[in-house]
């Protein structure tokens, strides 16, 4: 069963969703946006994935903030008279088919910690990692070991795009420092 | 060590009469004086201790970045950015790209396997742990924190009068 604090706070990511979507304000978009990255944030720590839940709170709710913060901070704010966007047409015909979509696909999924979930009901592979990763690395943290250890050649493609990401910005922004040198 | 130099002089970017983003607030610069420290040491906590507890390296990078980020808002990107050297983040990033690939490498040249840790402990001893923590510590976290802070600064670099960017001789 989901508990109220549960239910409430899917509530608040539901309702500052709605409000990235329909704000017009760009400045508004981008609170409530960082807003919503957080209730996310405490979304994954509520459904215990801590990892997942630093990894949001961090990129999501501050870099990100920060970046579209500095980018509008420098680009002309249009005075819009309206305060809630005019939603058109086409782009609700696709949102309609789109959430058909996803209500297809997660009514389909096992319940949370459900015992017929396949992690559970096939657990030769979850069961190796948990049962292995201490003894083949000595790292207590499982999802650690997986990443750096068993993963590791796909943890190194995840860097370089990650660095790969850093020089391509410097490529359109034309410049080739980044900071003053 | 965060509240060192910035803070010298906040207003620095404003005063050549262009119009500037940032408002000196004694609110965001006490609130960001007394938080930097601590998300700081959290970053480095997650970083070193990812592999027993919850959090690591991309996690740790991150809010060290953050971090960077948090006090070029409160304190002005301009002093901050002259803080930083280029030097710095050059390095983080592409330096930690060198060292997860050398890790990786180093039991290719003794015909082992790309990153097969096993083979530390086998060829020179060293436990496998080791292997995964060099990772961490030295490959994935400084690519992100440099990655975070140097992507903040060249997009705020990016935006600022033409007439600054004189310093492309690098």
């Amino acid at each position: 069963m989901v508990s109220a604090f549960g239910i409430a706070l899917f509530g608040f990511v539901l309702a500052t969703a709605l409000a990235t979507a329909l704000l017009r304000d760009i400045l508004a978009v981008i609170v409530v946006f960082a807003a919503y990255s957080l209730g996310m944030a405490l979304f994954y720590a509520f459904l215990l994935a801590p990892d997942v839940a630093m990894t949001e709170a961090a990129i999501g709710a501050g870099v990100t903030t920060l970046l579209l913060l500095l980018t509008i901070a420098t680009t002309v704010r249009d005075d819009v008279g309206i305060a809630i966007e005019r939603p058109n047409l086409p782009a609700l015909v696709v949102f309609g088919g789109l959430l058909v979509v996803m209500i297809g696909t997660v009514t389909q999924f096992p319940a949370l910690g459900s015992r017929n979930a396949p992690v559970w009901s096939n657990p030769e592979v979850t069961q190796y990692y948990l049962e292995h990763s201490y003894k083949d690395t000595k790292v207590h943290n499982a999802v650690t070991a997986v990443l750096a250890g068993y993963r590791g050649f796909d943890t190194f493609g995840e860097a370089v795009v990650v660095f790969a990401a850093g020089i391509s910005t410097l490529a359109v922004l034309g410049r080739e420092v980044f900071t003053r040198e | 060590m965060s509240d060192r130099q910035p803070n010298e002089k906040p207003v620095v970017r404003g005063a050549d009469g262009s119009e500037s983003a940032y408002v000196e607030s004694q609110v965001i610069m006490s609130t960001v004086r007394v938080i930097a420290p601590f998300s700081l040491t959290y970053g480095l906590f997650l970083l070193f201790h990812g592999a027993d507890s919850p959090g690591g390296s991309f996690q740790g990078g991150a809010i060290i970045g953050a971090t960077v980020l948090m006090i070029a808002f409160a304190f002005g990107i301009e002093p901050t950015r002259n803080w930083l050297r280029n030097r710095t983040v050059v390095v983080l990033a592409a330096g930690g790209t060198a060292m997860f690939a050398l890790v990786g490498l180093i039991p290719m040249a003794y015909g082992a396997n790309f990153l097969e840790h096993p083979f530390y402990h086998e060829q020179f001893g060293i436990k496998t742990k080791w292997g995964l923590e060099a990772i961490e510590v030295l490959g994935v976290a400084p690519i992100v924190a440099g990655v975070v802070s140097g992507l903040f600064f060249v997009i705020a670099a990016g935006s600022l009068p033409a007439t600054e960017e004189v310093s492309e001789d690098d």
